[in-house]
C-alpha cells in the first residue's frame, strides 16, 4: 500500500493539472474570439474579419437602414453587394446612375427612414446636383452617402477627393481608418444626419475598402427600422436663403414655415465636434504633433509612436479647440492626409500654421501616403530601400475573348474614327491598340460623336462606342439628343449583360439582379426604336464577318444608326471555353500583329535567346480573333 | 507527416512567433486573395491580430495583385508594410517577385514560383524586356529563397499553373511547421465544394515538394 500511494497521488495531480490546462486553453481560445457578460455568462459580441466595404454594410444594418441605392464604382461597389447578400431586410437597388440613386435615397429619407446612397467620388460628380438639393434641407430619416475615393489611383481613376463636396455644400464628412471604425462611423453618421438635419458623407478609400481587419460584432443585434417624420416639408436651400437674405416678402408666414436654419445646425456641429469621441486627441511627445485622418493615421502612428496625434473621425467641420490644444502642446505640427490638401487649407484658415504639402508634395510626386514616405521625411537617418528599376509595369489589357476586342479590331482595320466610353472597351484607347481617338466620362461617347459630326457638317461619320452600363447610365440621354437634333451618327452599343468593369453588376437590360423580374427587363433595341433610331442591327460579337459588315453598313448609311453587339461578359458569366488556339512557330513571322489586338492570352516570350510569340493556353478562350489578323496562318485552333 | 496541433502547441507557437509581415504577390486570376483568406483563417484560429490589405489594380486584366498580410501578437497598425520590414515574399509570378525583393528584411525569406506571365507592356512593345534571366536574379539574391518550378511538378490531378496558390500554401505550412490537418480543414471549409478535391491534392503536393526539398537542404 505504502509504496503505491505516492505514485497514485502524482498521477491524480497530473491528471488534474492536465484537465485544468485543457479547459484553460480552450477558454483562452474562446475569449479571444468572443466577449462574455461577466454576470450572466452570455456571449455579447464576437470578432469577425471584415474588409472596409463589409464593415460599412454591417454598420448600415446596425443603424437600421431601410433603403440602399447607388451605382457601382471601384472601390465602394462591394458595399452594396455585401448589404444585399448579408442583410436581405434592407431594400437594395442598383439605380440607373448615381444621381438617380441619391434621389431614391433622398425620397426614402423624407419618408422617414434611414437611407443610404453608395457611389464613388467620380459618381458623386454626376449626383452633385441632387446632393446640392439635399444639403441644408430638412432631414427626416438619416441620409448618408458612402463615397469611395480611389486614393492612390489604385484602380486607375482620377485623383479626386470627395471632401471638396463637404466644403462646397457645407455638409459633414466622416472618415474611418479601419474596418472597426468604418462600422462604428456608419452608425454615427446616421445619428449626426438626424441630429443636425444634414446629409452626411462617409468617405472610404481604396485602402480602407480593401483592408481586412477585426471587427467586434453584436451577434444578438436584431434589425429594427424607425420612422422619423419630423418635418412635414423639405425644400432645397433656395427658400431658406431667400428668407436669410431678407428678400422682399420673405417674412410671410407661409414661407417662414418652411425655414430651416442650416448654418446654425452646422455651427452647432462644429462646436459639438470638440467633444466627439470619434475625434481623438493623443497628447504624447512635445516635439512632433500630427493632425491626420483615415489610414494615414496608422502609417504615422507606426513610424512615430512617440508623437502627439489628433486623429479625426469627423474631418469636416473641424474641432477647432482640439486643434489649438494640440498646436500649443507641440513644437512642430504636421498635417498628414491622403488626397488633396483640404484639412491643411481648412486648418490654415483658422490661423494655425501647419506643415503639409510643402514637405509632402501631392500628385504627381506622390499618389498616396505610405509608411515609407512618412519615415523618409520625418525620421532622421532612416534607411532607404530602392526597388529594382527595370521591373516592367503591367498595362491593363482586355480579358481573352472579350467582345470589345472584336470591335476595337474592326475599327482599327477599317480606320474608322471613333469615341470610346467608360467601359472595358476604353482599353482600346491604349497606344498599342489605337482604336479610339476620343474618350471622356461615363455615358459621354454618343454626345461626343454627335458634337464632332455637327461641327464637321456631317461630312464625316465619327462613330460612338458605348457599353450597356454607360448607355443606361447617361448615354441614353445622348441618344435622345442625337435623334431630335437630327444627327446622322452611328452608335455601337456593346451589350455584355452587365456592368463588367466593376465586376458584373446588373443594369436595366440584365437578366439578373436584386429586383429582377423578366417582365420588367428593358431591351436596348426596343428602347432605341422607341427613341426613333432609323437603323438598328443586333449581331453576335463572335460572328466576325457579320459584325464587320454590320458596322461598315451602319457607318456608310446616310441616317442615324445603332449596332447592338451582343456577347455576355466572359469573366462575369464564365462562358464555356473552346479549345485554345496555338501558334505554329515555323510559320510565325513575328510581325506582332496578333499581340496588338490587345488580348491578354498572347505573350512574347524569350526562349533560348530568341523571342517567340505564344498563346497562354490557360487564358485563351479559343474565340479565334487572333487568327483573323495572322497573314501567315500560323495561328491554329 | 500530417498531425493536428493541440491547444498547447498553439500556445507555444504563439510564444515563439510574435508576428510576421508577408507580401503575397502575383497577377490577376492566380488566387492571391484566396491564399491570403485561407492563411488569415489559420492565424485567426491561433488568436493573432491581423490586417490584410489587398492592392488590386486591374487584376482581372493582366495587372499585378499584391496582398500585404500582417499578423501579430499586438494590434496591427499600418495596413501596408514598410519597405525593409517584410519577413516573407510569397509570389506566384517571378516578375512580381523581383518587384518586391527590396522590401525584404535582411533575414527575410523568398518563396516563389518561376511561372511567368510576360508583362503586357513588354508584350506590346511599350517597354523593353528586362535584361537578364529572372530566375537567376532571384537566385542571386542574398536572402534565403525557396523556388518552385511549376514545370517540374506537373500533376495529372490538377493544373499547377492555376493552383499554384494552394501548392504554395502547402509549401509554406511545411516550411513553418504548421499542422497540415488544420490547414486542410480550412481549405475544405473555404473552397467551393466541386474544387475541394483538386485543391487538397494541390495542397498535399506543395507539402510534399517542401518536405523533400527541406530534407535535401
Amino acid at each position: 500500500m505504502k509504496t503505491c500511494r505516492p505514485n497514485l497521488d502524482v498521477r491524480i495531480i497530473y491528471l488534474f493539472l492536465a484537465k485544468c490546462y485543457k479547459t484553460y486553453s480552450k477558454k483562452y481560445e474562446k475569449v479571444k474570439e468572443s466577449f462574455y457578460n461577466m454576470k450572466t455568462g452570455n456571449k455579447i459580441a464576437t470578432m469577425k474579419m471584415m474588409n472596409g466595404n463589409e464593415a460599412v454594410a454591417r454598420g448600415a444594418f446596425e443603424a437600421g437602414v431601410k433603403v440602399a441605392a447607388g451605382f457601382p464604382g471601384t472601390p465602394s461597389t462591394e458595399v452594396m453587394d455585401y448589404t444585399q447578400q448579408r442583410y436581405p431586410d434592407i431594400y437594395c437597388e442598383w439605380s440607373t446612375n448615381e444621381k438617380v440613386g441619391l434621389e431614391v435615397a433622398i425620397g426614402a429619407s423624407f419618408a422617414g427612414y434611414r437611407s443610404l446612397a453608395i457611389m464613388k467620388t467620380v459618381g458623386l460628380h454626376v449626383a452633385a446636383d441632387a446632393l446640392g438639393g439635399a444639403a441644408g434641407s430638412q432631414i427626416n430619416g438619416g441620409l448618408v452617402l458612402v463615397v469611395g475615393d480611389d486614393v492612390g489611383r489604385i484602380a486607375g481613376d482620377d485623383y479626386n477627393d470627395v471632401r471638396h463636396y463637404g466644403n462646397m455644400f457645407n455638409i459633414p464628412v466622416l472618415e474611418p481608418s479601419d474596418s472597426q471604425e468604418a462600422k462604428d462611423l456608419m452608425v454615427r453618421a446616421f445619428e449626426i444626419s438626424e441630429e443636425y438635419s444634414t446629409p452626411v458623407i462617409l468617405k472610404i478609400t481604396s485602402v480602407t475598402c480593401k483592408t481586412t481587419g477585426r471587427v467586434v460584432i453584436d451577434e444578438d443585434y436584431t434589425y429594427e427600422v424607425k420612422c422619423r417624420e419630423k418635418y412635414p416639408v423639405s425644400f432645397s436651400k433656395v427658400i431658406m436663403t431667400t428668407i436669410m437674405t431678407k428678400a422682399k416678402g420673405s417674412e410671410h408666414p407661409k414661407l417662414t414655415k418652411c425655414f430651416n436654419d442650416f448654418p446654425a445646425h452646422m455651427n452647432r456641429l462644429a462646436q459639438d465636434s470638440n467633444d466627439f469621441d470619434i475625434n481623438r486627441l493623443e497628447l504624447n511627445g512635445k516635439k512632433i504633433g500630427v493632425i491626420t485622418a483615415g489610414t494615414p493615421y496608422y502609417y504615422t502612428k507606426e513610424v512615430l509612436p512617440e508623437a502627439s496625434f489628433l486623429k479625426l473621425g469627423l474631418v469636416m467641420p473641424l474641432p477647432e479647440k482640439m486643434i489649438r490644444e494640440l498646436a500649443e502642446h507641440v513644437e512642430k505640427l504636421y498635417v498628414i492626409e491622403d488626397g488633396h490638401d483640404i484639412l491643411e487649407k481648412n486648418i490654415k484658415d483658422l490661423g494655425i500654421s501647419v506643415i503639409g504639402k510643402e514637405l509632402f508634395p501631392k500628385f504627381p510626386e506622390m499618389m498616396r501616403f505610405t509608411p515609407d514616405i512618412i519615415e523618409e521625411k520625418l525620421v532622421p537617418n532612416a534607411p532607404k530601400r530602392t526597388p529594382l528599376e527595370a521591373v516592367p509595369f503591367r498595362l491593363p489589357v482586355s480579358c481573352a475573348g472579350c467582345s470589345h476586342l472584336f470591335i476595337s479590331r474592326i475599327l482599327k482595320k477599317h480606320k474608322i474614327k471613333a469615341a470610346a466610353d467608360v467601359t472595358c472597351g476604353l482599353i482600346g484607347c491604349f497606344p498599342h491598340m489605337e482604336s479610339y481617338s476620343l474618350q471622356k466620362c461615363m455615358g459621354s461617347s454618343i454626345a461626343l460623336a454627335h458634337g464632332y459630326n455637327i461641327a464637321k457638317d456631317n461630312k464625316e461619320n465619327f462613330v460612338a462606342m458605348i457599353g450597356d452600363g454607360g448607355f443606361w447610365a447617361t448615354g441614353i440621354n445622348g441618344l435622345m439628343n442625337l435623334i431630335f437634333n437630327d444627327s446622322k451618327s452611328t452608335v455601337i452599343i456593346v451589350d455584355n449583360s452587365c456592368l463588367a468593369m466593376t465586376g458584373g453588376q446588373n443594369v436595366a437590360s440584365s437578366e439578373f439582379g436584386f429586383n429582377y423580374k423578366p417582365e420588367n427587363k428593358l431591351d436596348i433595341a426596343t428602347v432605341c426604336e422607341a427613341i426613333g433610331v432609323k437603323d438598328i442591327v443586333t449581331v453576335d460579337a463572335y460572328e466576325f464577318e457579320n459584325l464587320e459588315e454590320s458596322i461598315l453598313n451602319a457607318v456608310k448609311a446616310k441616317t442615324n444608326s445603332v449596332v447592338i453587339v451582343k456577347k455576355p461578359c466572359v469573366t462575369k458569366f464564365k462562358l464555356p471555353k473552346d479549345t485554345p488556339s496555338y501558334i505554329d512557330q515555323d510559320l510565325c513571322s513575328k510581325c506582332r500583329k496578333c499581340i496588338n489586338i490587345g488580348c491578354l492570352a498572347i505573350e512574347s516570350k524569350r526562349k533560348n535567346g530568341s523571342v517567340e510569340i505564344v498563346i497562354n493556353e490557360d487564358i485563351c478562350t479559343g474565340c479565334g480573333l487572333c487568327s483573323t489578323v495572322c497573314h501567315t496562318e500560323a495561328i491554329k485552333n | 507527416m500530417f498531425y493536428s496541433m493541440s491547444y498547447g502547441s498553439y500556445k507555444k507557437l504563439k510564444m515563439q512567433d510574435t508576428g510576421k509581415n508577408i507580401i503575397i504577390a502575383g497577377v490577376g486570376g492566380q488566387g492571391i486573395l484566396l491564399f491570403s483568406n485561407l492563411l488569415s483563417k489559420f492565424y485567426m484560429k491561433l488568436g493573432y491580430e491581423l490586417k490584410i490589405s489587398d492592392v488590386i489594380g486591374l487584376g482581372q486584366r493582366g495587372g499585378g495583385v499584391e496582398s500585404h498580410f500582417r499578423y501579430s501578437n499586438k494590434p496591427v497598425l499600418s495596413p501596408f508594410i514598410k519597405a525593409g520590414d517584410v519577413d516573407y515574399v510569397i509570389s506566384f509570378e517571378q516578375t512580381e517577385t523581383l518587384r518586391f525583393l527590396h522590401c525584404l528584411k535582411d533575414d527575410g525569406i523568398i518563396l516563389t514560383s518561376t511561372y511567368e506571365l510576360t508583362s503586357t507592356s513588354v508584350n506590346t512593345g511599350l517597354q523593353k524586356v528586362m535584361p537578364g534571366c529572372k530566375t537567376e536574379m532571384i537566385k542571386r539574391s542574398e536572402n534565403k529563397k525557396f523556388i518552385i518550378d511549376p514545370d517540374e511538378h506537373k500533376s495529372p490531378d490538377f493544373n499547377i499553373n492555376k493552383m499554384m496558390n494552394v501548392v504554395m500554401l502547402g509549401y509554406y505550412a511545411e516550411l513553418r511547421g504548421y499542422s497540415h490537418d488544420d490547414m486542410i480543414q480550412i481549405v475544405r471549409e473555404n473552397v467551393p465544394e466541386k474544387f475541394v478535391e483538386g485543391n487538397i491534392k494541390a495542397y498535399e503536393k506543395g507539402a510534399a515538394i517542401a518536405c523533400t526539398e527541406l530534407v535535401a537542404k
